[in-house]
């Protein structure tokens, strides 16, 4: 037997060993699936990975003391994908935006809006222009007709403050998708990029949301001598918790409650309490139910994003 | 007397002839092209020196590398071993050596064709929807389009290495499985072989970008970043990537050196090896409930199901969708060899190799996004986004078809006085030509099924509208864009054979 041929049988022997091996040791492994004593929380993706990690690694870790059940946060990158995890109980207590929200609550009968933040209850967006697109500050709404023609960028497709409430007040003053330069908008996937695609001037107005715009201002992220805001809408209700129905038969009787109560209870003065809520962007949670969304909903309709 | 003759270009410069493409492109490019964004650009060439190290955003990169690979291995496996039963079963040659007949080859042929011409990518946001998030629905999600390929690449190797010995071996008297045996298998270990070792490069890709969509892995992480322009921790999630794809691409060498035949033993052992690696991870592999009321319900309920179709001005999409395509398809195959000729030595094989290494690492979505610092959103941009990244992948196909082909053409032509330029051109060049082209006609159908990923240049394109309507839950028009694209995939491949047949390059090894 030649050295090639005798290390080709050691070679699938080892494999076959290894193979044996992991699949006996998997059948004895510990499964995943005790899904009935883990509460599973989620986010839609709106921030880098490392803010979400340390998000929502405090916060499970602060739910999980309040609650006195074992928390685990599932990462997802897709506002649809935040959608079906959510249907299909792959997770039971998501911060959803105000349209995904929507999206699944009238996916997942039962389910109810435990809380948003303080700031959730007038949440704004802003468009921004690249100074050589020569536009100036709006004063009134009917200016944004001045868009027609333009090249606009929205974040992502499924995003209130980035997409639907900007393309809502834009057709309440005759500015339909298709009047865009290029017939139709772009999608830059996110606030941030959206700020950067206009910063560099590939695209002339962009809209997005707010606090995003805020915080990248704050940073220093933002060239005022190249990028700056034309105009705010009018505030509408946003970024809230969304909670799975059954979850008092899960883990006891008065449990959602007591997880409302655990979310309005965080301050400011607790160590974890203050990293939570700084990360949020808010000062508190404050309680909200399913009418307040009633809004977004008829507008997500009107857009043809809820069917 | 009229003489008549047909010009035609010499086969070697067929796959240079789709890089003229790239003088369009840059036009359009110049005309389009605003520099407002070095700025950005700056920021990234300076993450890819100065990756983040911080623990919480490594431990999570490294756990969804993990992640990433366990599903890639395991439907790798999968897809290998069940492509092969089913390659054989859907070749005439295995029909007609069992029944005498062929007619149940093509039937399967048929069967298997629309599963095929829809994308990982759509596979995964569709059983999400029906499974929620598991790792399973990932894993499915590769392994069923790849069983499928992998079905149709066999098959096509099994009846184009038709050996002469088997009607000698049939008449002779001996039984069906040992013809197979004796005629069919030895010379087709080899390609079979070659092809499985390929595919799980492809796979871990694919594990990346459903990442990205949301079923976990290092793609979500790379695509949170990419969102945040993050581009330290970005950088990270890449360089692990980049050693994860060297690691695999050595492993795979060293097998190879050893024996060929071990990628076989590999495949089948490794869904179980991964198995057993997944439950020590953070990925559910408990099998998943179906939940079909929502989706099954909607398409009930849809009565409007053919008005929805008129939603759509199917002639614009469409026509956005195969320009991307073909601009994207060109520079992807043109590249390669341009760049080749360019630096026609030994020396440069290997810095070429690492270029193509770096297109095929950073994702398509973030090579528009940093295309867009460079010049206004426009469809050549969408193309020239996808182009680069897939031209990575042809890059590899060409140098490795040159490596096991060998330079001995090159220095013969030298000997004999040709310029190196020239000697290269018709010499390596014009020996893996058709192998080359053969690749670049299945690479077209998965650029058609990746213009999905890149709505941020305008929106435009079948894989946007599909992304859109599934955003909205609206599973008609899901249905609809899902249909247009299979009949798309399935027109594009039997284009493909055409051109094939006339380069008379069908079935080369992978």
């Amino acid at each position: 037997m030649s050295v090639r041929e005798r290390r080709a049988v050691v070679a699938t022997g080892l494999i076959a060993g290894l193979a044996l091996t992991a699949s006996v040791s998997s059948c004895g492994a510990p499964q995943n699936d005790a899904k009935q004593a883990v509460l599973q929380i989620g986010a839609i993706p709106d921030q880098n990975p490392e803010k979400l990690n340390r998000l929502y690694g405090t916060l499970s870790a602060e739910l999980s003391e309040k609650l006195d059940v074992p928390v685990r946060y599932a990462p997802v990158s897709n506002y649809a994908a935040a959608v079906s995890a959510f249907r299909t109980g792959s997770v039971d207590l998501v911060w959803f935006g105000g349209l995904t929200g929507v999206q699944a609550r009238l996916q997942t009968p039962g389910a109810r809006v435990l809380a948003q933040r303080d700031i959730d209850a007038e949440f704004t967006s802003v468009f921004i222009a690249n100074g050589a697109s020569g536009l100036r500050p709006f004063t009134s709404a009917n200016q944004l007709v001045e868009l027609k023609g333009r090249r606009l960028t929205f974040g992502s497709e499924s995003s209130t403050s980035g997409r639907l409430m900007p393309q809502f007040f834009m057709g309440e003053n005759g500015v339909k998708p298709e009047d865009l330069a290029g017939g139709g908008p772009g999608f830059s996937g996110s606030h941030d990029a959206t700020i950067a695609v206009v910063q560099s001037g590939a695209f002339e107005v962009g809209a997005l949301n707010e606090q995003v715009w805020r915080g990248n201002v704050a940073d220093g992220r933002v060239d005022p001598g190249k990028v700056s805001v034309i105009w705010r809408t009018p505030p509408y209700v946003d970024y809230h918790w969304v909670v799975r129905p059954g979850l008092d038969e899960r883990f006891g009787e008065g449990f959602t409650n007591k997880l409302q109560s655990a979310l309005l209870d965080l301050s400011a003065d607790t160590d974890d309490g203050a990293t939570i809520l700084e990360l949020f962007g808010a000062e508190r949670f404050i309680p909200a139910k399913n009418e307040d969304y009633v809004m977004i909903e008829t507008v997500g309709r009107q857009l043809g994003k809820i069917r | 007397m009229a003489l008549r003759i047909d010009l035609k270009p010499a086969l070697p410069l067929i796959p240079l002839l789709p890089g003229l493409s790239l003088l369009g492109i840059l036009v359009v490019m110049l005309r389009d092209g605003h520099g407002g964004g070095l700025s950005v650009l700056q920021q990234f060439a300076a993450g890819a020196v100065q990756p983040s190290i911080d623990p919480i955003v490594l431990g999570s990169l490294l756990n969804g590398l993990q992640i990433t690979l366990v599903i890639a291995v395991m439907s790798w496996g999968i897809s290998s071993v069940l492509g092969v039963g089913l390659g054989l079963l859907s070749s005439s040659t295995f029909w007609e050596i069992q029944a005498g007949v062929r007619w149940p080859a093509v039937i399967l042929r048929r069967w298997l064709a629309p599963l095929r011409a829809v994308h990982e990518l759509v596979w995964g946001l569709m059983l999400l929807q029906v499974f929620g998030l598991n790792g399973w629905v990932a894993i499915c999600a590769i392994a069923i389009p790849y069983t499928v390929l992998m079905a149709r690449v066999i098959a096509d190797q099994v009846d184009c290495h038709v050996s002469p010995a088997i009607p000698v071996l049939k008449g002779a008297g001996a039984t069906p499985w040992a013809v197979m045996l004796t005629g069919l298998v030895p010379p087709l270990a080899e390609p079979i072989s070659d092809h499985i070792g390929h595919r799980l490069d492809c796979a871990l890709r694919s594990a990346l970008i459903l990442g990205v969509f949301g079923l976990g892995g290092l793609g979500t992480d790379l695509s949170l970043s990419l969102r945040s322009l993050q581009f330290q921790e970005l950088w990270s999630g890449l360089w692990m990537l980049a050693i994860a794809m060297v690691v695999l691409d050595r492993l795979l060498r060293t097998l190879r050196s050893w024996s060929r035949m071990l990628i076989l033993p590999v495949a089948m052992a490794s869904p179980w090896a991964a198995l057993g690696w997944g439950t020590q991870l953070d990925l559910q592999l408990a099998w998943p409930v179906a939940e079909w009321s929502m989706v099954v319900g909607n398409l009930i309920d849809g009565s409007q199901g053919f008005n929805t179709a008129l939603e759509i001005s199917w002639p614009g999409v469409i026509g956005a969708t195969v320009w991307i395509t073909l601009i994207g398809g060109c520079v992807a195959t043109g590249l390669p060899p341009l760049l080749l000729l360019v630096w026609p030595s030994q020396a440069s094989l290997r810095l070429q190799g690492v270029v193509w290494g770096a297109l095929r690492l950073i994702p398509a979505p973030l090579t528009a996004l940093l295309l867009l610092m460079l010049a206004k959103p426009s469809l050549s941009l969408a193309g020239l986004a996808l182009g680069l990244h897939h031209g990575g992948v042809m890059g590899r196909v060409l140098i490795d078809e040159i490596r096991s082909t060998g330079l001995g053409s090159a220095q013969t032509m030298k000997a004999c006085g040709a310029p190196n330029r020239v000697s290269w051109l018709y010499g390596p060049l014009a020996d893996v030509s058709r192998a080359y082209l053969t690749y670049a006609t299945y690479r077209l159908d998965v650029i058609l099924r990746d213009t999905a990923i890149i709505g941020m240049v305008g929106g435009a394109g079948l894989g946007w509208q599909l992304m859109e309507a599934l955003s909205s839950f609206h599973w008609w028009l899901v249905l609809w864009i899902v249909l247009i694209s299979a009949v798309l995939t399935l027109l594009g491949e039997s284009l493909g054979e055409r051109l094939q047949g006339s380069w008379n390059s069908r079935a080369m090894a992978l």
